[in-house]
């Protein structure tokens, strides 16, 4: 009946309504009864008019009208408000709720904090995994476009994409999906009409790619079929947005002509706004593809996808390509024995979330992060326990004066799921701002980011949080009610007639004390070390300026799969040229009037390839039990390994603060100098010797023999400081920089430009040009500032960082609050032993000695229990944590946990003191 | 509950939203304009008219506003508000395409089969 309403107005017009139900409800009923009224006023006139004596008319109208008060009840049950007549709740409630919640601040605002982030987290959470789970393809009747691959059953995980050959069957064979297409992405340098140059992502796709989507263009035509001839003229179908951008709107546009990397290209369209397809692209170019050029199985590797033909199913179409298979596999059994195609989702490769395994992980995540929101949930209840304990009078009254349990309940539940409420509204604020971040933040770094992920706020994850707030609301309002209103009502009212409170607690209290603190002491030092990481490395510097840099990865188009006849040759011609290329880069940057250096590297310094090591034992000193430990292998210890140009620490201006330099000698090959860093000759040497001391860097075992694969024994020659990122305290991973010469590099370097006076950022566009220059085909990947490749590398780690301060402070927020109720209410308690004890003369110290021994055992049972479950999860873990700050942190955690709850108990024992003796034994 | 024995089900929020798309009306006015549009054919308890008034405007596709009736007596009048009017026009096109399946089955002859 409601289909005319979009969903979310229609709920805002539900809430709004109700709101106003709840708030107005007697003048409601009063309209109710005015509108009924004139009706029937209106019908009596009417009957009259057509001849009835007046009474007759008016009993008529009566009788016609029906009974008036089924009437009103369906209409209350019409505006949603019977559900809440049922529940008991009135406005009032929500009024006393609110009431509550600014009596004791204090409570509240523990009580918020703590559930907020909870729920943020939470919520966070569940928008990540719905989208990784629920994939769905934003395109007309997007769930029936699939992939196909072929899958190797001896390594599924690792699908064979050179397909050309079957690729060529399928389109011609299969009938279970129509319109089989092929797509590999590429990047391409793009020649604006100004002139400057950009390296662009171009999606190589069959024109039927275009029908898949469903998608026509707005203006020109998609790629045709003709198009993917080989002597066909280059063609480009554009985005929007690009077409906005770099042509201005031009109405012109198509039959322009832009360079694409080394060929020119004709435009021929442009295709609507957010078009993405195949994953994030903006350029389309036909992908050619000649099977004769290439042996079985040889080939480029791309992506095969299609639409499921009407009326077939997924299961329908992988039991036509299984039986394709199958006959491929016995037809070339040298290629094909053990590849089976898969029809698989379209998002499949992107998300690989379908196997049950992974799904269950997820979602079992998920139900331990929101079980984290009821970890906090019950700390406020024990808190709200201790409140409504002190409020067993005003409970006592009530149901004296007739109020029902399930009234008395309903009123603190609606005051928790008003606090729990706020949270979730806070919560869900947090999760959708940090969602729309990182959304934001990943659209800037990856430019590669599929179009159909988008962590946004979604009708689920709104119902999702709405839970959770009900969860918290009965844990924290509920729980604590049922308790407080059990058999002991009548000693409430005794007890407001004695003006004490007193809930029997006992045992169960002593245990939650001692769960509360093992718990602190033993999470909340792996909380802080998460922390401190992700602090320490988000804030990292490194010691040169990075605003002076520009960095880059340079590689230089190819021909992805040469045909197989040519292949060796090409790639020799390629390489050749790049080194080439590469080498009259470098020259022509470092004659540019505004460039200091120019230099180069496998990985731009502060990265590598994470190695183990081997360090030569020592013979002169036999025994140095670390590194010897090392060198059995029995600690595992490791390095990043760079190779870096020999001139890279001069333009760097790092010194050298042991030995040598690299030389040019150093370049050639079969040359074994290395220098590592200050990190590795401290960690991993132990500080004194480095130089002349040899290592080797271990490649992990050999899957077939079992072997540990070692490199060649290298010989430390200087020693350079930790120069990519100081992080104060601790250093981080031990360095090894190998040397590299221009003539024995690979075609993938990664380049490092220094610009004069920190104006790395303006200089970025001249760089290309100069590249674009040097050769059209040569290609700058990821070019930006070293300062701006920081805070991308260090955006996560501070809102991870961010994150685990949020939730450490809470944590440690709602246990000091637990604490101290709990302990301040065990010395409310025995406030009546305390003054009688004193009216019989005892000594306010022992007194005093007594309140703080009882807490002091439990605070202490409970540290111990924490003490213990931490150094059993850190030995289980391998250690680290818990050893990282000396061995500190633990025992500083559990003093300050311990510190707390005497605190705590302090305040009451003070006041216990204080209580006259003739009060005391009045209360009774 | 309401009793609907003559209408069918699910059809009075139909009725009451093209009734009140014919201009402000009042809960009796809407009543009438049933009776009289339809000729007195479909009659409608008259009680039950509220409830239903109540949802739809709990749904957000009428919306009311106190005012003074012709007799100068102060009536709660309904109006249709804009999703009310996207709604009437679905539940329209899906009620005549009903009525126009409905009619070709019951109009069907031997031959035809």
């Amino acid at each position: 009946m409601n289909h005319g309403v979009p969903p979310v107005a229609g709920l805002l017009a539900r809430l709004r309504s109700l709101w106003h139900g709840l708030r107005r409800r007697d003048e409601i009923e009063a309209e109710m009864n005015e509108e009924f009224r004139h009706h029937l006023e209106l019908r009596t006139e009417d009957l009259i008019r057509r001849g009835l004596p007046p009474a007759e008319a008016a009993r008529r109208a009566r009788l016609e009208f029906g009974h008036v008060e089924s009437h009103k009840e369906a209409a209350r049950a019409s505006r949603g408000l019977r559900l809440f007549d049922r529940l008991h709740v009135s406005w009032l409630d929500v009024k006393l709720g609110t009431r509550m919640l600014a009596k004791y601040p204090g409570l509240s605002l523990v009580a918020v904090v703590g559930m907020s982030v909870a729920i943020a987290i939470g919520a966070g959470f569940f928008g990540f995994i719905e989208m990784m789970l629920d994939p769905t393809l934003p395109l007309d009747e997007g769930d029936r476009v699939v992939s196909i691959q072929n899958s190797d059953v001896r390594n599924p995980g690792n699908p064979d994409r050179r397909s050309l050959h079957d690729f060529v069957l399928w389109r011609e064979e299969v009938e279970s999906v129509e319109e089989l297409s092929a797509f590999t992405a590429d990047r391409r340098n793009l020649v604006a009409p100004d002139g400057r140059v950009e390296l662009v992502r171009v999606a190589l796709m069959t024109a039927s790619g275009f029908r898949v989507a469903r998608v026509a263009p707005i203006l020109g035509r998609p790629l045709v079929a003709d198009d993917e001839r080989e002597d066909a003229p280059p063609v480009v179908v554009i985005a929007h947005e690009e077409w906005q951008r770099r042509f201005d709107g031009d109405p012109g546009i198509v039959g322009r002509q832009v360079r694409l990397g080394t060929a020119l290209h004709t435009v021929v369209g442009v295709m609507p706004e957010e078009f993405r397809f195949p994953v994030s692209h903006r350029f389309w170019v036909p992908l050619r593809l000649d099977p004769a050029d290439y042996e079985r199985g040889g080939g480029p590797a791309f992506f095969t996808f299609g639409r499921l033909a009407d009326g077939v199913t997924l299961d329908g179409a992988q039991a036509e390509l299984t039986t394709m298979g199958l006959r491929m596999a016995a037809a070339f059994p040298a290629t094909h024995e053990h590849l089976r195609p898969r029809v698989l989702p379209y998002t499949y490769d992107w998300v690989d979330v379908d196997s049950p395994g992974v799904a269950l992980a997820l979602r079992g995540a998920q139900f331990a992060i929101s079980l984290l929101l009821v970890l906090v949930a019950a700390n406020v209840a024990i808190l709200v326990y201790a409140r409504t304990a002190t409020r067993t009078g005003e409970i006592a009254v009530r149901s004296a004066l007739g109020a029902s349990r399930r009234r008395v309940v309903t009123q603190l539940f609606v005051e928790a799921f008003l606090m729990s409420a706020t949270s979730a509204a806070i919560g869900l604020l947090i999760a959708a701002v940090s969602l729309e971040k990182i959304q934001a933040f990943q659209t800037r770094a990856y430019d590669d980011l599929p179009f159909w992920l988008d962590p946004g706020l979604s009708v689920e994850l709104v119902a999702y949080v709405i839970g959770l707030a009900v969860l918290a609301g009965v844990i924290v309002g509920v729980l604590p009610a049922l308790k407080a209103t059990g058999r002991r009502m009548q000693a409430g009212l005794r007890e407001l007639s004695s003006g004490g409170s007193r809930m029997q607690l006992g045992r169960t209290w002593t245990a939650l004390i001692v769960a509360q603190v093992a718990i602190a002491v033993a999470v909340l030092p792996y909380a802080i070390y998460i922390a401190g990481q992700s602090v320490r490395r988000g804030l990292a510097a490194p010691a040169y300026a990075p605003e002076e840099f520009l960095q880059a990865r340079l590689s230089m188009e190819r021909v992805e799969a040469p045909p197989s006849a040519e292949a060796a040759e090409y790639e020799r011609a390629f390489e050749a040229r790049y080194r080439d290329r590469a080498t009259e880069l470098l020259l022509r940057l470092e004659a540019e009037p505004g460039v200091v250096g120019a230099t180069f590297a496998s990985r731009f310094p502060g990265r590598g390839v994470y190695h183990r090591v081997e360090v030569e034992p020592d013979r002169r000193r036999m025994g140095t039990s670390y590194a010897d430990s090392v060198r059995e292998g029995r600690v595992d210890d490791g390095a990043l390994v760079n190779a870096v140009d020999i001139e890279l620490f001069s333009v760097f201006d790092v010194p050298v603060l042991a030995g040598r330099g690299f030389e040019t000698a150093d370049g050639r090959e079969g040359s074994n100098a290395v220098i590592v860093d200050r990190v590795f000759a401290e960690r991993v040497l132990g500080r004194d010797d480095v130089l002349g001391r040899r290592v080797r860097l271990v490649d992990g075992r050999d899957p077939e023999s079992g072997e540990v694969k070692r490199g060649p024994w290298l010989e430390i020659v200087g020693v350079v400081p930790d120069f990519t990122d100081q992080y104060g305290l601790e250093p981080v991973d031990p360095k090894i920089y190998q040397p590299m010469t221009l003539g024995g590099a690979p075609a993938n370097l990664t380049l490092a430009v220094r610009v004069r006076g920190g104006s790395a950022a303006a200089f970025s566009g001249r760089l290309r040009e100069i590249a674009a220059d040097v050769d059209p085909a040569l290609q700058l990947h990821e070019l930006r500032t070293a300062a701006d490749a920081q805070r991308e590398a260090q955006w996560g780690l501070r809102y991870t960082a961010l994150g685990t301060v949020a939730v450490t402070l809470s944590v440690l927020l709602l246990s000091a609050a637990g604490i101290y109720a709990m302990m301040s209410f065990t010395v409310v308690r025995r406030r009546r032993e305390i003054g009688i004890r004193a009216a019989l003369g005892a000594d306010p110290r022992r007194l005093l000695q007594s309140l703080f021994a009882r807490a002091g055992a439990q605070l202490a049972a409970g540290a111990a229990v924490g003490l213990l479950v931490a150094v059993a999860v850190d030995r289980a873990l391998g250690g680290g944590p818990l050893s990282a700050y000396g061995g500190l942190l633990l025992p500083a955690v559990a003093a300050l946990i311990v510190g707390i709850g005497l605190l705590a108990t302090l305040g009451p024992a003070r006041r216990g003191l204080a209580v006259q003796p003739t009060e005391a034994l009045r209360e009774e | 509950m309401p009793d609907r024995a003559d209408l069918l089900p699910g059809t009075l929020d139909l009725l009451i939203l093209k009734a009140v798309s014919l201009g402000h009306v009042h809960g009796y006015g809407v009543l009438l304009r049933i009776e009289q549009i339809s000729d007195g054919a479909l009659e409608i308890q008259q009680g039950a008219l509220y409830p239903a008034l109540y949802r739809l405007e709990h749904q957000g596709v009428i919306e009311s506003e106190w005012g003074t009736s012709a007799n100068n007596r102060r009536a709660k009048f309904y109006r249709l508000t804009a999703a009310g009017r996207r709604q009437l026009g679905e539940e329209e096109a899906s009620w005549k395409r009903l009525v126009e399946a409905m009619a070709a089955v019951l109009t069907a002859t031997p031959q035809e089969i």
